[in-house]
């Protein structure tokens, strides 16, 4: 038999015996499973909420009785962010964002009711998922049951034997890094009953779900790479695990927490009250279209007369109040849609330091990667809310246009008593306006946006191999 | 220090169980002042557990153990301070000097000494001069028991136990050590040591007990000058242990 | 003291104490730099709320004072609320990188208002702050994890611990040892903070309760380090057991505590408050008018003189319908409150348990930035729009213009 897997059988073996690492072997594996099971029971459940309130919301819009469309521009609707499948393995930031919106006339409202305001305390402290414990929780298990692999060896003076019967240096390092990688895999396992649960279902998206296994194997080797190089390097067994756990402390709790403060710092986001006044104070500029002396809407006005060829809006063959509230709705959404890109840049920016700091933590360049593909990061988030606007600038502008077609001048100027009824537009109107569905991505985008964190981790483990090779190497030397 | 009216080192009829495993069973045991009583026996025969009832690490069953009249089950801490006890391997810190490591064993005994009361014990104890302030880093087990034995002549203890000072010991540092324990026995200390090596307790102990089974099964004084025949030692011990 | 010095001496020539005691210093330093930064940053953005709402209040007063109708002064006037960091804020941020601290409201229905957010950035706020909470909770364990570990085992490991405990007063020497870790530990997470405490005028009761938690929680965790110590085990074992330990009572019970309460405690009713008090406000459109104010004059009984309304568009019928339809849901409402309040408590009684979210609780509730406080500033917020309301009622219910001078009659948010 080939000297490496001999070592590593012993290696195994060894882990077999050892009662604290069977134990701890044990409890993570029950860890991920609850974690598979909850996160799973939790996305079911929250989609299962989502979907119950988008169709009450949806049923409500469309048993609206006769009215006017303005009233329903004010009316609006509600609409519910779903949840993809894969954040049943990967929530990323859903609990962080509101997951329902208000969507109505010359306003865009915030998401709200996000779970992190609706939750104790205890969410701050990291939500247990699939991902957090194979982010968090994996790599030391494997740190308890690989720091001593070769540490232990010298320590105790075993290693010159294990040489002198033949084996290199190498094909040691090498058994034991077969040893623990196999236990890498077999922690990774259970979560990947998560993943197995997700495939069944419809809808589910097998590039994503690759790009995310992969990463995370990425992940682990990484890891078993990093925890032999240190116990090939450190004399002594305590040192390297001193040093495991230092480290592990530094990449996985430490830069995950420092690095959002650092790119708060570097990239500052105007919050809703300068927005909202600026927003105001650029329409406001743009024009009153209250006032007939507003140049902007008196040269908007002459334009739709001549248009027409008429000279008076009451000559219009449409409603001009519709007319004014479609260009109306225009140019507060631009003002909008400028504001938004604004700050969803400056919150890319912000990402953007977080993400370069991936290069110094694979942990965070692992959740950046998890997230992308699971389509549960804020990109994720900004496709809800950019959708979320289409759709209301579209349903606003529907309803405007309805009201330019449907609702004659006369009747929408007149002041008689039966005036009300007459500007009112059939209920079954609103049955036929588009429901709000959210597209999930393609597959291959959230690929896409995930593959580069899967090259910051594949670097990663280049250079903990590189390090490994030259511990061995060392090791081989002495 | 009211003059303790048995022997400073003082056992009767003392047992002690590890669960059902009786490891001292009657031992009695007495070390007078000035004298050295070399304590023999095979692996297991009670000769740590000894040392650990003396250190009040281990509370006997049944029996008396006295410490210079102090019962170290009651008041462990009074009996401490009555012992100096320098175990297999004298482990110091490593990054100290010889004196720096006196003058902290002693501050930790709760004592205090000028540096040429402690470099005089230094050299009472034979240790060479340029020792004195290096590092204890590169120092022999025979210089470490050298330090400890100074530190255990300052602290004026009247009682000094010792497990295997001349195991690891090359015969020259032994001859060395022997010669340093005759002098602490001058000075009326009571020492105790635990030892394998028959040669050197033949050598320097005024006595040589023996333990098989948790109880002295045989002790021999020392005769005038001719002090102890090896030969019927061996025949003797031998025989015991063999039955231990 | 020679013997302190001595003890010193040891700790400083052990690498690993000295490198653990240097980055905690470190890190120390930059989580209350850190917090206070963002207290400052906080506190700027409330400071700068004044001039361009200044510049908004002219803009919306100099249109409104043409029609002086107070009915529009209400719509379009949004008036600023903000929730001031407390002194103690920078040692813990907690909930206020998520909950808004500035909110601008209208007198129309506040439940269509109050659950508003700011702009954050979901990933920015994903693993927590960088504070002195996050470091005395998360991150203090592990150095005492570090600095404790091998206390009695390294002694051992390196052939002392017998000779030592043969000392007298050899309890004293461990006990000594241990104080003199726990005091370096202690003193380098708590100096950064006790400057910048005193630095913020933090009040002396919350420091000194803060002092001492901090000194019981570090306690735990020594106490806990040395009872593993005690079991006799290597200190590669000791490390590995305490390092699991630290892991299971800082990451993996939160996390499963947190699942347990809000499965036991289910909230959906916030977003069925909205979608009812839309409901409600919107239906008024459909009922007759004079039905909305009979409802509106049963429970506003001092606005009932107010003259009928017109054939014509009247704002008091539609800040009236607004009115009813937040009182329609009052009982959600409350509902809501008690569930976010069941919850709290629900991870406060968690805390008794478990040592750092017992911590967490403590500093956060001190430092007003937990859920207790969120929903203080809501509470505050309401009332705040009471005023408004009546104020505008004020003009409305009587018809008396409102003219550019009423603006500035306007009741103002009085900040904490």
């Amino acid at each position: 038999m080939n000297p490496a897997l001999l070592v590593a059988r012993d290696e195994l073996r060894l882990m077999r015996r050892n009662r604290v690492a069977v134990i701890a072997f044990a409890l993570l594996v029950l860890l991920t499973l609850t974690a598979v099971v909850t996160a799973w029971s939790h996305r079911q459940g929250i989609d299962a909420l989502r979907t119950r309130h988008q169709a009450a919301a949806d049923r409500a819009f469309d048993a609206q009785p006769d009215r006017h469309p303005h009233r329903v521009v004010h009316y609006g609707t509600f609409i519910f962010r779903p949840l993809g499948l894969l954040a049943a393995f990967d929530p990323g930031v859903d609990a962080f964002t509101g997951n329902s919106m208000f969507l109505e006339g010359h306003r865009q409202n915030t998401a709200n009711f996000g779970d992190v305001r609706q939750s104790s305390l205890l969410i701050r402290f990291g939500q247990l998922t699939p991902a957090f414990v194979l982010q968090a929780v994996a790599p030391l298990l494997l740190i308890f049951l690989g720091y001593g692999a070769i540490a232990r060896e010298r320590e105790r003076g075993t290693l010159r034997p294990l040489m002198l019967q033949g084996a290199s240096s190498g094909q040691i390092v090498a058994g034991k890094l077969v040893a623990l990688g196999l236990v890498a895999l077999l922690a990774g396992l259970p979560a990947m009953l998560g993943f197995a649960l997700i495939a069944g279902q419809p809808g589910a998206q097998s590039a994503p779900m690759a790009l995310i296994a992969i990463g995370y194997g990425v992940y682990l080797a990484l890891w078993s790479a990093l925890i032999l190089f240190l116990s090939a390097l450190m004399r002594r067994s305590r040192d390297a695990l001193i040093a495991l756990l230092a480290l592990w402390a530094v990449l996985v709790v430490l830069l995950p927490r420092v690095a959002p403060d650092v790119a708060g710092a570097m990239v500052p986001l105007s919050n809703r009250l300068q927005t909202d006044i600026a927003i105001a104070r650029d329409l406001r500029g743009l024009g009153d279209s209250h006032d007939p002396a507003d140049p902007h809407f008196a040269r908007f006005k002459q334009s739709v007369l001549d248009r027409y060829g008429v000279t008076r809006v009451e000559e219009l063959p449409v409603n001009y109040k519709g007319i004014l509230a479609v260009e109306g709705e225009r140019l507060t959404s631009d003002l909008f849609d400028r504001y938004a890109a604004r700050s969803f840049d400056a919150q890319v920016r912000q990402n953007d330091v977080v993400h370069s700091l991936g290069l110094l933590s694979p942990a965070i360049a692992l959740r950046t990667l998890s997230m992308a593909a699971a389509g549960t990061d804020f990109a994720g988030h900004r496709r809800f809310l950019e959708q979320a606007e289409a759709y209301r600038f579209d349903l606003v502008q529907r309803l405007n246009r309805l009201q330019a077609n449907a609702v004659s001048y006369a009747d929408d100027t007149a002041r008689d008593a039966d005036a009300d009824r007459r500007k009112r537009v059939s209920e079954q109107t609103w049955q036929a306006m588009p429901d709000f569905r959210f597209r999930q991505p393609a597959g291959s985008t959230l690929a896409l946006a995930a593959l580069p964190w899967l090259g910051v981790l594949a670097a990663w483990l280049l250079v903990a191999a590189a390090a490994l090779v030259f511990a061995t190497r060392r090791l081989g030397g002495r | 220090m009211p003059e303790p009216v048995s022997a400073p080192i003082d056992l009767s009829a003392v047992a002690l169980s590890y669960g059902s495993h009786r490891v001292l069973d009657g031992l009695t045991l007495q070390v007078a002042r000035g004298s050295i009583y070399a304590l023999l026996g095979g692996n297991g025969a009670g000769k740590s557990t000894t040392l650990s009832v003396l250190l009040g690490f281990a509370k006997p069953e049944a029996g008396r153990v006295q410490i210079a009249g102090i019962d170290p089950g009651a008041d462990a801490d009074a009996a401490r301070r009555r012992i100096a006890y320098l175990p297999e391997n004298v482990a110091l810190y490593e990054h100290l000097s010889a004196f720096e490591n006196a003058d902290y064993l002693l501050a930790l005994s709760g004592e205090r000494q000028s540096r040429d009361a402690v470099l005089g014990a230094f050299a009472a104890a034979g240790l060479q001069e340029r020792a004195w302030d290096q590092r204890l880093g590169g120092f022999s087990k025979g210089m470490r028991q050298k330090v400890a034995i100074a530190v255990a002549l300052l602290r004026e203890v009247p009682v000094l136990l010792l497990d295997e000072p001349t195991s690891g010991l090359d015969p020259r540092a032994t001859a060395d050590f022997n010669t340093l324990l005759a002098s602490v026995r001058g000075r009326g200390t009571a020492v105790l040591m635990v030892t394998h090596d028959l040669m050197s307790a033949a050598d320097v102990a005024d006595r040589i007990g023996c333990i098989a089974a948790g109880r002295i099964a045989d002790e021999v004084a020392a005769a005038g000058r001719e002090r102890f025949d090896l030969r019927e030692l061996h025949a003797r011990f031998a025989g015991e242990r063999a039955a231990a | 003291m020679r013997i302190w010095m001595y003890e010193a001496r040891l700790l400083f020539r052990a690498r690993l104490a000295v490198g653990a005691l240097a980055l905690l210093a470190v890190l120390s330093l930059a989580a209350v730099g850190a917090g206070l930064a963002e207290v400052a940053r906080q506190h700027g953005a409330i400071a700068a709320i004044a001039e361009p709402q200044k510049q908004d209040i002219a803009a919306i007063a100099a249109w409104v004072d043409k029609d002086k109708d107070a009915g529009s002064a209400a719509y379009y006037t949004f008036h600023p609320t903000w929730d001031a960091p407390s002194p103690l804020a920078f040692a813990a941020i907690g909930m206020r990188d998520v909950s808004p601290y500035i909110l601008r409201v209208r007198a129309l229905g506040l439940e269509a208002q109050i659950y508003d957010g700011d702009v954050f950035n979901p990933e920015l706020a994903l693993p927590g702050r960088f504070d002195f909470s996050f470091l005395l909770v998360f991150l203090a364990p592990l150095f005492v994890i570090a600095l404790f570990h091998d206390l009695i085992s390294g002694e051992r490991e390196a052939g002392r611990a017998r000779m030592l405990s043969a000392l007298p007063g050899a309890r004293r020497l461990w006990f000594r040892r241990a104080l003199l870790r726990f005091g370096l530990v202690f003193a380098v997470i708590m100096a950064p903070f006790l400057v910048a405490a005193i630095w913020s005028a933090v009040p002396v009761g919350s420091v000194a309760l803060i002092v001492l938690a901090a000194a019981a929680y570090l306690l735990f965790w020594i106490a806990l380090a040395l009872l593993v110590g005690r079991l006799g085990a290597s200190s590669t074992a000791n490390a590995a057991t305490l390092a699991g330990a630290w892991l299971v009572l800082t990451l993996v019970l939160p996390t499963l505590a947190h699942v347990a309460i809000n499965q036991a405690v289910p909230i959906d009713q916030g977003s069925e408050i909205a979608l009812a008090q839309r409901e409600k406000v919107n239906a008024a459109w459909e009922i007759p008018r004079e039905e909305t104010m009979r409802q509106f004059y049963a429970s506003h009984p001092q606005w009932s003189g107010s003259p009928p309304l017109g054939p014509d568009f009247h704002y008091k019928w539609y800040l009236a319908f607004h009115q009813v339809g937040d009182e329609s849901v009052a009982r959600q409402v409350q509902a809501y409150k008690a569930g976010l309040k069941k919850r709290d408590a629900a991870a406060r009684t968690v805390g008794w348990a478990l040592p750092p979210v017992g911590l967490q609780a403590l500093l956060t509730g001190l430092a007003g930035t937990d859920l207790a406080a969120q929903l203080a500033y809501q509470e505050r917020i309401r009332a705040f729009h009471r005023d408004l309301r009546e104020f505008y009622y004020g003009y409305l219910f009587t018809d008396r213009p409102f003219a550019k001078a009423d603006f500035a009659k306007a009741p103002r948010f009085e900040g904490s």
